[in-house]
């Protein structure tokens, strides 16, 4: 009638290392050596290279960097002569307008960015959730079923949402759909894994005392498990859309919509000081929703 | 009226360690029954027993009228486990549920239809947390019904759990050390609340208890139990000092300073 057993806790996997410190520092001297073989190779191959004057490019670098294009809509020129060799004017433009339209464009990239990362992290977490409890061990799912639902997690985090953004292009084609799908599939390995350790971490002898009183299973979940995991569960929520909001300012990079494509527009039009604007922007947005993030957490506890 | 519990040559083997041996064990319907005995006595093997959580290989165990088994159906099995309140140390509150909303458990095996649907959401009906309230409160926790579990001391934590068996109305209620972990005004308290639940007719309590001051208080039959076999088995009036202290210092000749520690009881109900 029940099924009763102490599971042993599973022993750790020694390796055939020596215990204790000697163990230890055998393992930093495997790390030592790997440390040394990646050097030297690098040095072998001739890859172990600055440029040619890298002090010049950086302090050119910062230079540009700091006066991002921004300060122009209220600082700039507003009538900035083009002229030829010659003298003749070519074109006459007012910096202000210009970078204010930059700015507008900026604003709604910004909000193509949160989009692409709001509703990927929605998506990887309704996703994962199902999977998570094939694969939390503590609800006994059947193993088949279990390893299954764990190598489809495995895949999708390995995978990065970068690789995932450029096949999903190809499918899809340009634009924040391929950036939505992207952010869904690798989140959702993330999710599965997160998701999955908060049912483990669960206090199953409270779920068993609901069960003792004769609950049904459906009552048994929604009072014994769902209110343990529930709060963990919004945390990991926040924290992975979080990540996924400065994952999905690269993702324009690859066509799939936001503030990447303007990065790499300004990268390539070597428009440094609009670039400082852009990441300005980025650290901005990425640093407002961590500390929001943050407070929602610590207050879920 | 079928016995409350019938066991017939029950054995609990552990590797090669008899922890139960009990021939023949009967308990009529509204007894009040207390185990003695020293540590390792199987006195919370057999508690276990009966309220199915572990399972005896051997010999054929009946609570209620039904028998325990591999073949019983998992309807049978909830509708057992809804008439057997169990308080143990093992079974805790549900950590982020309030004092209130862990009372209200024990009531929801009662629920039909679409009450029992709106439970899936906590919402309960008016009239049962009234009586939630007022069990909170007749155990002195009138104030404390929305302070979240994880927040409660151990004493109010245990007397919680007492109210939600108390709103689980079981017949057969099996207590193992209810009292270990309270002072002594909490003690007190604990039993008499313990005894209430046990009032009504045809309720029946086995405890296991080691204060044996607690004894008149909770019982009318003890039975004494030393290295897994019922000792003896008498009304209270029958049991003398002389007697109970047989059966501890009989184990404390035994106890070899090497004596190997006790497994760590692990509570597992299989999912019905």
């Amino acid at each position: 009638m029940t099924g009763l057993a102490h599971r042993q806790p599973s022993q750790p996997v020694r390796w055939g290392l020596p215990a204790g410190r000697a163990g230890f520092a055998t393992l930093v001297a495997f790390y030592a050596v790997l440390i040394a073989l990646c050097l030297a190779t690098l040095v072998a191959a001739g890859d172990l290279s600055f440029g040619r004057n890298p002090w010049d490019n950086l302090l050119k670098t910062v230079g540009d960097f700091a006066r991002p294009s921004f300060l122009d809509v209220w600082f700039g020129p507003e009538r900035l002569e083009y002229r030829s060799d010659d003298g003749a004017v070519l074109r006459v433009e007012n910096r202000r307008e210009v970078e204010a339209s930059f700015l507008a464009a900026v604003g709604r990239a910004t909000w193509v960015t949160f989009q692409i990362a709001t509703l990927g992290s929605l998506l990887a977490a309704l996703m994962a959730l199902p999977l998570a409890m094939l694969v939390a061990r503590n609800l006994r799912v059947p193993r088949p079923l279990a390893w299954a639902a764990k190598g489809v997690l495995d895949v999708s985090r390995a995978v990065h949402t970068l690789v995932f953004g450029l096949i999903l292009v190809g499918i899809v084609g340009l634009g924040p759909t391929a950036g939505v799908l992207a952010i869904a599939l690798h989140s959702m390995g993330t999710y599965g894994k997160l998701f999955a350790e908060s049912i483990e971490s669960l206090d199953m002898a409270a779920v068993d005392a609901v069960r003792a009183t004769g609950a049904g299973e459906a009552q048994v979940f929604f009072h014994g498990v769902w209110p343990s995991v529930l709060p963990q569960f919004v945390s990991h929520h926040l924290y992975v859309w979080e990540f996924n909001i400065r994952d999905s300012t690269i993702l324009g990079l690859i066509g799939a919509g936001g503030l990447g494509l303007l990065i790499s527009e300004a990268v390539s039009l070597f428009q440094w000081s609009r670039l400082a604007t852009l990441l300005n922007v980025v650290v901005v947005l990425v640093m407002a929703f961590d500390s929001l993030s943050r407070r929602i957490r610590e207050a879920l506890l | 009226m079928s016995a409350a519990v019938c066991l017939k040559d029950v054995q609990v083997v552990v590797g090669n360690r008899v922890l139960l041996d009990v021939p023949r064990l009967d308990i009529e319907p509204g007894e009040r029954v207390a185990i003695v005995g020293p540590n390792g006595a199987g006195k919370s093997t057999l508690l276990k027993v009966i309220g199915a959580l572990v399972e005896a290989r051997q010999g054929r165990v009946e609570v209620l009228g039904r028998s325990l088994g591999p073949g019983d159906e998992a309807a049978d099995r909830r509708a057992l486990r809804r008439d057997t309140g169990l308080l143990m140390q093992g079974l805790h509150l549900v950590p982020r549920l309030s004092a209130r909303e862990n009372v209200l458990i024990g009531a929801l095996a009662r629920l039909r239809g679409a009450q029992a649907l709106r439970s899936w959401c906590r919402w309960y009906p008016q009239d049962l947390v009234a009586e939630a309230d007022a069990a909170l409160a007749a155990l002195g926790l009138g104030d404390r019904g929305d302070t979240r579990a994880d927040r409660l001391s151990g004493g109010e934590r245990q007397k919680v759990a007492l109210a939600r068996l108390q709103m689980q109305r079981p017949r057969l209620l099996l207590a193992d050390e209810p009292t270990s972990a309270l002072d002594p005004a909490a003690t007190r308290e604990v039993c008499h609340a313990l005894c209430a639940v046990a009032e009504a007719p045809g309720r029946t309590l086995l405890t296991v208890v080691h204060d044996l001051e607690l004894l008149p208080l909770l019982a009318t039959r003890i039975m004494g139990m030393a290295e897994g076999r019922v000792r003896w088995d008498r009304p209270l009036g029958e049991v003398t000092p002389s007697l109970l202290q047989a059966l501890y210092e009989r184990h404390a000749a035994d106890v070899t300073p090497a004596a190997p520690p006790e497994p760590a009881p692990v509570i597992r109900l299989a999912s019905a």
